[in-house]
């Protein structure tokens, strides 16, 4: 009887009574879920890091409206299910925004709570479905595939000249709503897809999947995996003696995937959204100071966690006020550029659905480093 | 049964019932989801912990079950028609699934059922035209039930408790009857069943039936409240996950589920203090618990709750001793 009650008291005490008010004196409580375990932790540590000290400088300065950032950040193990029972958690503390997730999956389930409870949703997901579904309270830091892909497929058409090309994609939703969108594209400027390859999550052996590819013979390859497999995939290749051009999207030319791949992602070309190595001075100097704080070098990730922090920054100082409905009226829309704020780096813009434009880049792997050879404009600034 | 008493049941029930006027929604989400995952443990208990059938597929029921659900709504049915629909439909896979059962024991049945799992996975994931493939399914609604919305965190625990509750007096039942000593004696010794007369064929088919039966309706609950479905949610990890439940809970034993499934939820939430070393702890404990309690948790409080053997009375002691040599 002693057990069963101690038993009761435990399990209640540990998932909260309702009496728990949060402390919010003098701080802002913007909490963060996002992939610390399992296949996006590379993704949701590097989102977590670039967050985290754009969140110490901002409270070194003040914090926004005098009010001190306090950032709780919770593990999604990068499931659905349970990014959905975290951001539960947050919101039953009352959040002013929430950052995250990464994972697109998760996203789609998250973005319909936080529409619901009317709170800003800051997120490093990039499917295109997630601004298609009316959820008004959620914003994007990188480009969604709806935005990218047609570059990518402007850069096979116009610079490769491919007539035909091979596409390599991840089977999850990422990958899937990349394929969508990339063999759409191609449709529409006229190139043939020889080959249409779908790889598992986790893959770890790719050569009956590069043996395909080399039966195809397309003019270029597509490679849109997740770090780990785009880097096991290149070294495959290059075993192989593919000679196509390997192009791919931000991912494949990552300093992760290149550190992993080592001599076989040298010559890997394509689209960057987010890049440490941008001409820009602002993202450079993030990058030494990233690099200088957590010893390892930043992805896009982490410049998206960075400049997120600063958007909800620059738009609440326009309100005036922690209010989430006033915020997603402001933010929709809104147009900040670096002379403004400073941590944004790079001039942005949000469209009514969430949806972000900034100048992008063409690169290749050079000497084991992400070169930058072009700088595309901003879709708004054709 | 007899060893936990009917007041500590009464004061679980007190609990289950209590708790949600006390917690946040998270709380009341994390009660549902430990209601709806007692389910599908108490069907794979029934497979493996009583009938003793390895199966590592129960995943991939509560999948077949959530899909149901979701595809049969969204198409306008109503919740109740397609819930029992989903829990029909596993009730045939599983009697299906049950034949390798019949060739094939232990770890080349746990093989068999794993492909299984890995099957159904790949249906959920490659057939896009049923499924939606990996996009998933949002926003499944919760059900109406005479009138009344379960929209509301905490009406939705109470349903999900009250067909727990249900499921759970429905196997009580079952396992005191006549089939549910079969199931035990097929675990015990098969060979011995047939001779003694039972049809081991039909109660290995039915016990993986009605596993995959409470998988089913455990599936048709998962959807609604988590609201989105994926094929990866359904993987073998959440089999090994229920696995684990029935293990850690007591095996082969009615309340193992219960206990397994409040660990297996609320334990990885408790470990978050410990920040990045939350679920190296939380392996670490379970690993830490499988060494010194093999039986599950249901078990340590058995031995613990056992009446200790009273000393030997002292003309016993002295006729011991005598007895002894010098």
């Amino acid at each position: 009887m002693l057990r069963t009650g101690f038993l009761v008291s435990l399990v209640a005490a540990s998932i909260g009574l309702a009496g728990t008010a949060h402390a919010q004196q003098k701080t802002v409580y913007m909490p963060a879920i996002l992939e610390l375990s399992g296949a996006g932790a590379v993704s949701g540590t590097n989102f977590r890091d670039g967050m985290l000290m754009a969140i110490d400088e901002i409270n070194k300065a003040g914090g926004i409206l005098g009010h001190k950032i306090e950032t709780p950040v919770l593990d999604t193990q990068s499931d659905a299910g349970t990014s959905r029972a975290q951001l539960q958690k947050v919101l039953d503390n009352n959040p002013y925004v929430v950052f995250g997730p990464v994972f697109s999956g998760s996203v789609l389930v998250t973005q319909l709570m936080t529409m619901k409870a009317e709170i800003p949703e800051i997120v490093g997901g990039e499917a295109a479905a997630i601004t298609q579904k009316n959820a008004s309270y959620v914003f994007r830091t990188s480009f969604g595939q709806q935005f990218s892909m047609p570059k990518i497929a402007n850069y096979i058409h116009d610079s490769i000249k491919a007539k035909s090309v091979a596409v390599v994609w991840v089977n999850n939703d990422f990958g899937k709503g990349g394929r969508d969108n990339f063999t759409k594209e191609m449709k529409d400027r006229g190139i043939n897809v020889a080959a249409d390859i779908s790889t598992e999550v986790g893959q770890a052996d790719f050569s009956a999947d590069v043996v395909k590819l080399k039966g195809a013979n397309a003019d270029a390859v597509f490679v849109y995996l997740n770090e780990e497999e785009s880097a096991r995939f290149l070294k495959e290749a290059k075993k192989q003696g593919i000679k196509a051009p390997l192009i791919g999207e931000t991912t494949l030319l990552g300093q992760k995937v290149i550190d992993l791949a080592g001599g076989a992602a040298e010559g890997v070309q394509g689209h960057v959204g987010l890049t440490v190595d941008a001409p820009i001075k602002a993202v450079q100097d993030f990058a030494a100071k990233f690099k200088a704080r957590y010893n390892y070098v930043c992805d896009h990730n982490g410049i998206k966690g960075y400049t997120g922090v600063y958007f909800v920054k620059y738009v609440t100082e326009k309100i005036g006020k922690f209010d989430g409905k006033a915020f997603a009226e402001k933010a929709h829309g809104i147009t900040i550029t670096p002379q403004e704020e400073p941590g944004i780096l790079m001039e942005a813009k949000w469209d009514k659905n969430g949806d972000i434009d900034r100048e992008s880049f063409l690169g290749e792997v050079v000497d084991g480093k992400q070169k930058i050879v072009k700088t595309l404009p901003m879709l708004s600034k054709k | 049964m007899k060893r936990f008493g009917p007041l500590s049941v009464a004061v679980a029930a007190a609990a289950a019932i209590g708790l949600p006027f006390l917690l946040k929604p998270f709380g009341v989400y994390l009660i549902s989801m430990w209601a709806v995952l007692t389910i599908a443990a108490i069907g794979l208990n029934l497979t493996l912990g009583y009938a003793g059938q390895v199966s590592m597929a129960q995943g991939a029921f509560v999948g077949i079950g959530a899909y149901t659900v979701a595809l049969l709504t969204a198409a306008g049915w109503p919740f109740f028609p397609a819930f029992i629909l989903g829990g029909a439909l596993c009730f045939v896979i599983g009697w299906l699934l049950g034949y390798p059962a019949l060739r094939v024991q232990h770890h080349y049945l746990a093989f068999v059922t794993l492909a299984f799992n890995t099957l159904v996975f790949l249906v959920l994931r490659n057939e896009e035209w049923l499924t939606r493939g990996s996009y998933g399914i949002a926003g499944t609604d919760r059900p109406s039930l005479f009138g009344l919305s379960t929209d509301n965190a905490r009406v939705f625990y109470f349903l999900c408790l009250a067909i727990l509750i249900l499921l759970s007096a429905a196997t009580w039942w079952m396992l005191r009857s006549p089939w549910g000593r079969a199931f035990v004696a097929l675990r015990e010794n098969p060979i011995r069943a047939l001779s003694l007369g039972l049809d081991t064929r039909r109660y290995t088919l039915m016990a993986f039936a009605l596993g995959s039966t409470l998988g089913g309706l455990a599936g048709g609950l998962y959807a609604p409240l988590v609201q989105f479905i994926e094929p990866g949610s359904f993987s073998l990890n959440l089999s090994f996950n229920l696995l684990l439940m029935v293990i850690v809970g007591g095996s082969g034993r009615f309340f193992g589920p219960f206990v397994g499934a409040l660990i297996a939820v609320l334990l990885p939430e408790w470990m978050r203090v410990a920040e990045g070393y939350y679920l190296i702890i939380y392996a670490m404990l379970v690993m830490v618990l499988m060494v010194f309690c093999p039986s599950g948790v249901i078990g340590l409080f058995e031995k613990a709750m056992k009446p200790k053997k009273p000393p030997a009375a002292p003309a016993a002691a002295a006729i011991k001793a005598e007895a002894t040599p010098q």
